[in-house]
């Protein structure tokens, strides 16, 4: 292992331990602030999500400004396509059902969620099941792709970046403002170490900038999720896996901005970029959260659950995973990442994942949680 | 999940389950139970490992017009619903 290499997993590791543990502190979750919207017309949550947009909005432009994003727009983004919305539609559905989106899920299972556990094996099996469907997906999304070519929408209007998002920045600042004086920031929680979610936003916001300027993107994962399902798959049927057209893509092709290695990797079961970017990710947020958790005592596993939960944590999980292929990205790729560059596949995919909240937040109030708990004298 | 009802407290665990399960749960159980809630015949206690819980759940029963008190345990969190202070004066 050269150190280069050694120097990307260190800092995905990094960031993901002190991410893991933030999100842990402050129950970053967001798939709660779509879901409560619906379910409790409660907003506060998505207001930091906004904060987080906004604050990642202005680091990734200043960092821009100065020469520290040669990557711009960073890889494995691509031309906006109708599919984005009906991948984030399908995503919005799963992340409620699951309990948590992709990365939810991971800061709930460090701090010893069994529910989240099942929806993190939901994703890996959702993973596996989409590479069977990637060809067909592949041409749908191909047939109503539109602005070939442009990447973002100010690339799709010609137009330097700035012109956009100055008036965007300073609208969200005149309403974050508003909320500071009508004091709507705070969340008046007895959780021991908690961390106040609009501290948590500005945070990652600083974590997301980080690994963009060092190791050329901001946080995704969902790719893992479709290696770790090929590397199984791989184990009783490696002849299966050896002819499925997706495991042998390899979308990352960049040169790596701090260590300038060449790195190429894909979803099929070998040890290349995406397992070096993404897997120590993956761990630091699991570890993070979990020592986050030991520190104050919570760190406890149940698993006494109505099994029509599990159900729909592993259902979630499958839907969800299918949607972050479908779109492609997860939500923390796309929120945290494309949308504070103006990126129109991940415009698409917030377009998408409202209704799928919605039509998620129904399905698990109807199907899931309708029934009575089991009562004893 | 198991509830049993033990000198006037009625008590809930329900720790580990998805969210938002917990605040829905309370909830229905805090509207079934309102009247002895009301009239101060019962409490209810639940037990939950859900860390955003432990906001969303006081501020709901507040705004309904309930008391509530929080405590940390091992490894958990009680959080008791009972009828409001003012309404025990009142009585």
């Amino acid at each position: 292992m050269t150190p280069a290499i050694l120097f990307i997993i260190i800092v995905n590791l990094a960031l993901g331990l002190v991410a893991g543990a933030i999100m842990y502190r402050s129950d970053f979750c967001v798939a709660g602030m779509f879901r409560d919207l619906f379910l409790f017309r409660k907003t506060v949550m998505l207001r930091t999500l906004l904060l987080l947009v906004v604050a990642s909005m202005v680091l990734f432009e200043l960092m821009r400004r100065i020469g520290l994003l040669p990557l711009y727009p960073f890889p494995l983004l691509g031309s906006p396509s109708l599919g984005n919305i009906a991948g984030g539609v399908i995503f919005g559905i799963g992340m409620v059902l699951a309990g948590g989106c992709v990365v939810g899920t991971l800061y709930k299972m460090g701090g010893g969620s069994m529910i989240s556990a099942t929806a993190f094996a939901g994703l890996i099996i959702g993973s596996g099941l989409y590479a069977e469907m990637h060809p067909w997906w592949t041409a749908v999304s191909k047939k109503f792709s539109f602005l070939q070519g442009h990447i973002t929408l100010p690339q799709a209007l010609g137009c330097d970046p700035i012109l956009l998002l100055l008036p965007v920045t300073g609208l969200a600042a005149y309403l974050f403002l508003r909320w500071h004086a009508q004091r709507r920031w705070e969340v008046a929680s007895p959780a021991e170490g908690y961390i106040q979610p609009w501290k948590a936003a500005l945070y990652l916001a600083i974590l997301g900038t980080l690994s963009y300027t060092l190791i050329g993107m901001p946080f995704g994962i969902t790719n893992a999720y479709a290696k770790a399902a090929s590397y199984l798959t791989n184990i009783p049927v490696p002849m299966h896996v050896s002819q499925v057209a997706f495991y042998n893509t390899v979308p990352l092709k960049y040169t790596a901005p701090v260590s300038q290695v060449e790195l190429h990797g894909g979803p099929g079961p070998f040890f290349d970029a995406i397992a070096y970017i993404q897997f120590p990710l993956i761990a630091g947020i699991v570890l993070g959260a979990m020592i986050a958790a030991l520190r104050i005592g919570e760190f406890r596993v149940y698993f006494r659950v109505p099994a029509r939960q599990y159900v729909s944590a592993l259902a979630g999980g499958i839907i969800l995973a299918l949607g972050s292929r479908m779109t492609p990205g997860c939500n923390i790729w796309h929120l945290f990442g494309g949308v504070p560059i103006l990126s129109m596949q991940s415009l698409l995919f917030l377009i998408g994942i409202i209704p799928g909240s919605y039509i998620g937040s129904r399905l698990l109030v109807t199907l899931v949680l309708s029934m009575r708990p089991e009562v004893s004298a | 999940m198991k509830a049993r009802d033990a000198e006037n407290i009625v008590v809930y665990d329900i720790r580990g389950q998805i969210c938002p399960s917990c605040l829905l749960f309370t909830l229905r159980e805090v509207h079934e139970l309102r009247e002895a809630l009301k009239e101060g015949r019962i409490e209810i206690l639940i037990k939950t490992d859900n860390r955003d819980a432990t906001a969303t759940i006081p501020d709901a029963v507040a705004s309904m017009g309930y008391d509530h008190f929080v405590e940390k345990k091992e490894g958990f969190y009680e959080i008791r619903i009972m009828r409001h202070k003012q309404q025990k004066l009142a009585d």
